[in-house]
């Protein structure tokens, strides 16, 4: 695949357009007695009320679908029961790459006069209101009924392939795969709310039962309900129209390189080389400059993965750089300091918004005792279907526009 | 977007062949897996479907594949994608580099799952499900 100079520095930008004026979320983890949209309304009034505005300020609305209330037109579903009637709304599906489009597309819609407040939204019930197991056949049902389905293949199955394969490439070992699993549960640990409460170890990763190799339980993201919104306003009102200190969005990159897993181009290295170099270069900064991440952390393999075309360390060393614990405090990179989908939560589409939500937290200096200091500059990276999306958004704060 | 019935989550899933890939499901009943070569570029592909992959040309054969390959990836599941694979576990998914190049899903067969592993030969083999009007192209060690 090729991308010319022009897709990557196109004179037209969303840079500095739009910013992350109000975020929230729902109980989070295992939430009884909440239907899907019970979820939503709960994380969009907590976000409304984070910026201090009213639900009347709203005319966008933006959302993934939800497994466990299957509306066509989920945004639309939800303005409804929200009870407003907005001017712009979409219901987006690239999978876990969802949550970041979300964003990349709410400051393009700002920026192009489309809309002016976007309610960005995403709500599931994958535990109380799938179970587990329907759950699980209900990503698989993702997958090509022709090609794919039929052989129960798993959505884990197609993350453990390309894990697999940089095992044998690389010579990452499992123990740095558990490696990964022990420090966001670490993180877990330090943030209140968190669905994973108690401290694990590289070996009760490894002595925790197969899921499908080379995974093991403790290598996989958990299975949970919740709901996550934010507001996302032009930057001409967010200095003075909310509540909050107003996070830009200054970078944003996708990239689709295949549907079918047997059509990926190399399981090794995906589509997220394109997507952040999209980002970067619209964001004006390199790797490096990133103070703090949210990526996308469905399995252990793929974070490892993610550290090397993110840009974070070379091809290859992803492992070495997990086991040097470069991606926690006082390393190179913390990322998902909320503990990410292995320990924090995992609904499903919502998930990869917590990964926003934790950076623009971090941006804002709110974190307490999870705090990365200085963190200014921040990058969120969300992918899906077997590494056949990939978005980058990249968020800064005042001083970095 | 469907939502799965709990009533129907013991069924596996089944291929519904479309007019794109109704040649290749007949194929798999008489044996043969088909891939699709482009007359115009040489691209082999895998799927069928109605324009090629790499030019866009419409000028497909299918011939039958030689049903040898090598393991260039697979993951032995021990949790089911849900209750209808349930019974089989463990199971090795494969990621199949056919001989003619391009890759493909299948799950082994004849052989302990155990014992899959990187860059073995496989071979064909197109498995009669007994239950449904389906073959299924399944591969074992060469």
């Amino acid at each position: 695949m090729t991308f010319s100079k022009s897709n990557i520095t196109s004179h037209r930008t969303i840079r500095g357009k739009a910013a992350i004026v109000g975020a929230g979320r729902s109980d989070i983890g295992r939430v009884p007695g909440k239907s899907v949209m019970a979820l939503a309304a709960q994380a969009a009034k907590a976000a409304l009320a984070d910026a201090g505005i009213a639900r009347s300020k709203i005319d966008g609305v933006l959302s993934s679908i939800a497994l466990a209330a299957p509306f066509h037109r989920f945004s639309v579903a939800f303005s409804e029961y929200f009870g407003i009637q907005p001017t712009f709304s979409n219901t987006l599906q690239v999978s876990g790459a969802t949550a970041a489009t979300m964003f990349n597309i709410a400051a393009a819609a700002i920026a192009g006069g489309l809309a002016e407040n976007v309610l960005v939204l995403s709500a599931d019930s994958l535990l109380t209101g799938l179970s587990a197991d329907l759950a699980l056949r209900a990503l698989t049902e993702g997958r090509d009924q022709q090609y794919e389905m039929p052989f129960g293949i798993p959505a884990a199955n197609t993350f453990a392939m390309t894990a697999h394969r940089h095992m044998k490439e690389f010579g990452t070992t499992s123990e740095q795969l558990a490696k990964v699993a022990v420090i966001h549960r670490e993180h877990a640990l330090r943030t209140p709310g968190a669905q994973m409460t108690t401290a694990i170890t590289v070996s009760d990763v490894l002595n925790s039962p197969w899921a499908t190799t080379p995974y093991h339980k403790l290598d996989c993201s958990l299975i949970s309900d919740g709901a996550a919104a934010f507001i996302v306003s032009s930057a001409d009102s967010a200095r003075t129209a909310f509540k909050t200190r107003p996070i830009y969005i200054l970078g944003g990159g996708e990239c689709y390189t295949h549907e079918h897993i047997f059509l990926m181009p190399s399981l090794t290295t995906t589509g997220a080389v394109h997507s952040s170099a999209k980002a970067y270069a619209m964001a004006g900064c390199s790797p490096k400059d990133i103070d703090v991440a949210g990526v996308y952390d469905c399995f252990t393999g793929t974070v490892i993965m993610m550290m090397e075309d993110l840009g974070f360390c070379p091809k290859g060393e992803g492992g070495r750089f997990v086991d040097d614990r470069q991606i926690t405090y006082g390393g190179s990179i913390p990322c998902n300091t909320h503990g990410g989908l292995l320990s924090f939560v995992h609904p499903g589409f919502p998930g990869g918004l917590f990964h926003f939500l934790e950076v623009v937290h971090q941006l804002r200096g709110e974190c307490g005792e999870r705090q990365v200091a200085g963190a200014e500059l921040g990058l969120v990276h969300s992918l899906g279907g077997g590494f056949s999306t990939q978005a980058t958004t990249i968020l800064g704060t005042e001083a970095t526009l | 977007m469907r939502k799965v019935d709990p009533r129907l989550a013991h069924i596996k899933p089944l291929p519904t062949p479309d007019p794109d890939s109704n040649a290749y499901w007949q194929g798999l009943s008489e044996g043969k897996l088909l891939l699709q070569h482009c007359t115009v570029c040489k691209n082999v592909q895998f799927y069928q479907q109605a324009i090629c992959r790499k030019c866009g040309s419409e000028h497909l054969e299918h011939r039958a594949a030689s049903g040898r390959g090598t393991v260039h990836s697979f993951s032995v599941v021990h949790r089911a994608p849900g209750l209808a694979f349930k019974d089989d576990t463990p199971y090795a998914v494969l990621l199949v580099e056919l001989e003619e190049g391009p890759r493909m899903v299948s799950s082994l067969i004849g052989a302990d799952p155990l014992t899959v592993a990187f860059d073995m030969p496989v071979e064909l083999v197109c498995e009669k499900r007994a239950d449904e009007n389906v073959v299924l192209p399944r591969f074992r060690p060469a």
